[in-house]
């Protein structure tokens, strides 16, 4: 049995209420927090190595000690409930069923960065659970944990929710910056970074609901405790939605120790692949990061077993690696298509592509019309050299990591899976009527002895 | 020491010294010529302008003196600002060659390539950029975009498929104009420039949305289909307008004014006029004063040598020695016929510039209704 912290209490019944989370020990941080003042709290996330959950993995503490104070001008907090990334639905499963989990973090997290008036930017599509987290923020304001003088420590602390509309780009900082003002959703060009200009040009800082929800087990337990949890710089838990043809989708929250055999076999967690089909490739962490096939996504390409954790998945790079991202994990099984799971990703893309910078705007949707011709038998052995090409002007030059994320899935098909590509091209009317298959993708991988 | 501390930085092996918070652009326009990376979206006349097209990316190979890494992705040079130290890699980089060429390509994937019925070729930015950074075929083969079409007044013709999506006419309405009444519509590649409903743009001095287009999207409806550029001459002209400095170019055949536009400088921006100002014309001036009496001529422009506008050899023109009667050992050409007699375009009593709309036949045959 793994290491249960943010997910430890919600089967409780009645734990979306205010009353039963308190009873279960609910605010306890909040009460520890004002006591010990904001630099000591921002230190104690530094001792945790908390990173964030949101799909880079960066260091949360780090985030919030480089937040500009300029003297009189508000700071503020936005908590990045946009969760949108294709495959990914932890915060969903966090905010509905432990809403005032992510109030109490927004409330220690508020007062170690001195905002007063904090934002939780939702998704439009999870219009049902703006209701639960008013609710949860109203009960939290009728009980005295927000609002004037919160404990009597004088921080004055207020939780707005704002509704998104729908778009995908709007869980990149910026965009969402743009998006909470009130403006077109497109991504701002940094610098300046949000932490010295942000909403209204005022210091702020964006967090993941995950990231935020965990401060409240670190002031409980303290940093260094929490840091003790998982392995190397991949500390605390992880909530990973799991997804695909397994047999147990669902939220799971891991310790980041266990290896991703295990996580996709044993009965704790994915409880295998379903039908008792096999194992055909796997996108560790949400739509964005590189696709796997089995065998490098089992051991790596030195022959040792990945784990679930940040540095195990992305070993080996983007050669023979990938990267825990969002911690959406989507398992293909030997009757899926790549080049068709390619194309729809690529449709996506080119759809939620903002439009304001070109190589993502024209690229993404160059890359859909190629991939849908490859996909419908209609492909060139050209196309695929091309789009290698667009994917390779598109990555790294564009404004926000959006055209990274279209070019990465792209890139990872073409690597592990070209001979897929190619069937395509050569059988233009079997590849209408099945699919590859799994072909040589979960055959051991040989490793090159060194002298 | 008063003065100022001057930051060195070094562009394809070209140092200079440029004050803090330059850009890289403006610094590598100091030195001028192919230094300098192309720019489709920025205007250094149009705050927050820039970043977007992507053409100007250039390689940091050293960030500054203290911090001498290199930065890890190309940058855009129109809002990167230089460090003290910084080295600057542009056309001596094979990274930002290549970047810049996929850049060119997405951009003209969706292009329509409609120069030939295209009022903005001749001085179409975009034209300028496919040239010296493009490559010579495209690679792509399916249909390319389109859009409904908005009529957006009577002023200015909006052609949204030309558009690169710079943002420039939007910064225009925003800080020039009184209300902005068009934006982008949709997302991706369906973002469109339009009124949300149907509505004409007659803001005054939206007319500058057309100087600051870098493509045909957006056109001088007064002016369509009059004329092509390079047979225009551009004289620098003057008038006591109320409403803005009055100081045009009007772009003249013969007599005839056929357009009036603001002044550009050698980046194709408005120029300032000598009060520091930009130098950004009213409605009124660029739309009605068609007239050559309306204005005060200054004297020809000056044109860069690189643009096909100076094919037209006028400054300074001299007329060649007639050579025929001598090549014809004294005796004069035959006249077989007046062309006019035969044929019913090309009447010189039709003033082209007072008619509405493009020239047809209709126009020549005494067909077309007034």
């Amino acid at each position: 049995m793994g290491v249960k912290i943010l997910l430890e209490k919600d089967h409780v019944a009645g734990i979306r209420g205010y009353e039963v989370y308190r009873r279960e020990g609910g605010y306890r941080s909040v009460e520890k927090a004002m006591k010990m003042g904001p630099a000591e709290i921002v230190e104690e996330v530094k001792k945790s190595g908390l990173r964030g959950r949101g799909g880079a993995g960066f260091p949360t503490g780090l985030k919030w000690s480089f937040i500009a104070k300029p003297e009189g001008v508000p700071r503020h907090l936005v908590c990045n409930a946009d969760e949108s990334e294709p495959g990914t639905f932890k915060d969903r499963y966090l905010m509905e069923f432990l809403p005032h989990l992510l109030i109490e973090g927004l409330i220690v997290s508020s007062y170690a960065l001195g905002s007063n008036v904090t934002y939780i930017y939702i998704r439009g599509e999870y219009a049902w659970i703006v209701d639960i987290l008013e609710q949860a923020i109203a009960e939290a304001k009728l009980n005295g944990w927000l609002g004037k003088n919160i404990l009597g420590s004088g921080f004055d602390c207020e939780i707005y929710v704002q509704r998104g509309a729908g778009a995908y780009i709007c869980g990149e900082e910026t965009a969402l910056i743009e998006s909470l003002e009130g403006k077109r959703g497109n991504p701002r060009i940094k610098p300046p970074f949000p932490a010295i200009k942000g909403v209204w040009d005022r210091p702020t800082v964006v967090n993941n609901v995950e990231t935020l929800a965990a401060v409240v087990p670190i002031i409980n337990m303290g940093g260094e405790e929490y840091a003790k949890i998982g392995v190397g710089k991949s500390t605390g838990t992880k909530l990973l939605s799991a997804c695909g043809n397994i047999n147990k989708p669902g939220v799971y929250e891991i310790d980041m120790t266990i290896s991703v055999e295990e996580f996709i076999y044993s009965n704790e967690y994915c409880g295998g692949i379903a039908n008792g089909k096999k194992l055909k490739a796997c996108i560790p962490g949400g739509s964005s990061v590189p696709i796997l096939p089995a065998n490098l996504l089992l051991k790596t390409a030195k022959g040792e077993t990945r784990y679930m954790n940040y540095e195990s998945l992305s070993d080996g790079g983007f050669a023979t690696g990938s990267m825990m991202g969002s911690g959406g994990f989507i398992v293909l099984d030997e009757d899926q298509c790549v080049v068709k799971h390619t194309y729809t990703l690529a449709r996506f893309y080119r759809h939620e592509s903002c439009g304001q910078c070109s190589p993502c705007r024209e690229g993404t949707g160059w890359m859909e019309k190629i991939l849908k011709s490859i996909d419908s038998g209609k492909g060139k052995m050209s196309d695929i050299n091309l789009l290698w090409d667009i994917q390779s002007k598109i990555e790294g030059n564009t404004i926000c990591p959006l055209g990274d994320a279209a070019a990465w899935p792209v890139a990872a098909a073409i690597r592990h899976f070209r001979d897929e590509f190619e069937w395509h091209v050569l059988n233009p009317d079997e590849c209408l009527k099945r699919n590859y298959g799994l072909a040589h993708y979960a055959d051991e991988i040989h490793v090159p002895v060194t002298a | 020491m008063s003065e100022q501390q001057l930051f060195k930085v070094t562009i394809d092996n070209i140092t200079i010294n440029v004050a803090p918070g330059t850009s890289i652009l403006h610094a590598a326009r100091s030195i001028g010529g192919d230094v300098a990376p192309p720019a489709m979206c920025f205007y250094s006349k149009l705050q927050g302008s820039g970043g977007k097209c992507r053409t100007c990316l250039v390689e940091v190979s050293k960030g500054s003196e203290k911090d001498p890494r290199p930065m890890p992705k190309l940058v855009a040079s129109c809002r990167t600002t230089v460090m003290d130290g910084m080295e600057v890699k542009n056309i001596t980089s094979s990274k930002v060659k290549e970047a810049r060429a996929g850049v060119v390509e997405f951009l003209l994937i969706n292009h329509p390539l409609d120069c030939p019925i295209c009022d903005q070729a001749g001085e179409c930015h975009l034209q300028d950029l496919g040239y010296e950074h493009g490559k010579a075929g495209t690679r792509y083969e399916f249909q390319r975009r389109t859009f409904h079409k908005h009529d957006i007044g009577p002023y200015i013709q909006l052609h949204m498929t030309r558009c690169i999506l710079c943002y420039r006419c939007i910064y225009t309405a925003d800080q020039l104009t009184n209300k902005r009444e068009h934006g982008v519509l949709s997302r991706g590649d369906h973002s469109e420039i339009a009124t949300y409903i149907e509505k004409a743009l007659d803001n005054d001095f939206i007319g500058n949305v057309i100087d600051v287009c870098p493509v045909g999207a957006l056109t001088d409806k007064t002016f369509r289909f009059k004329n092509r550029v390079w047979f225009t001459k551009p004289v620098d002209a003057h008038r006591d307008c109320p409403t803005c400095a009055g100081k045009v170019q009007l772009w003249m055949r013969g007599d005839e004014v056929f357009r009036v536009t603001a002044r550009k400088d050698e980046w194709g921006e408005v120029k300032d006029t000598a009060d520091g100002k930009t130098g950004w014309i009213c409605n009124e001036c660029r739309f009605e004063k068609k007239n050559v009496n309306d204005w005060v001529i200054e004297g020809p422009s000056v044109i860069s040598r690189h643009s096909v506008i100076a094919q037209g050899h006028y400054l300074g023109l001299k007329k060649p020695e007639e050579t025929i009667v001598k090549v014809m050992d004294g005796q004069k050409p035959r006249f077989f016929m007046d062309i006019h007699d035969v044929s019913e375009v090309n009447r010189p009593n039709i003033d082209l510039s007072l008619i509405e709309g493009p020239a047809t036949s209709d126009t020549f045959n005494g067909k077309q209704k007034d």
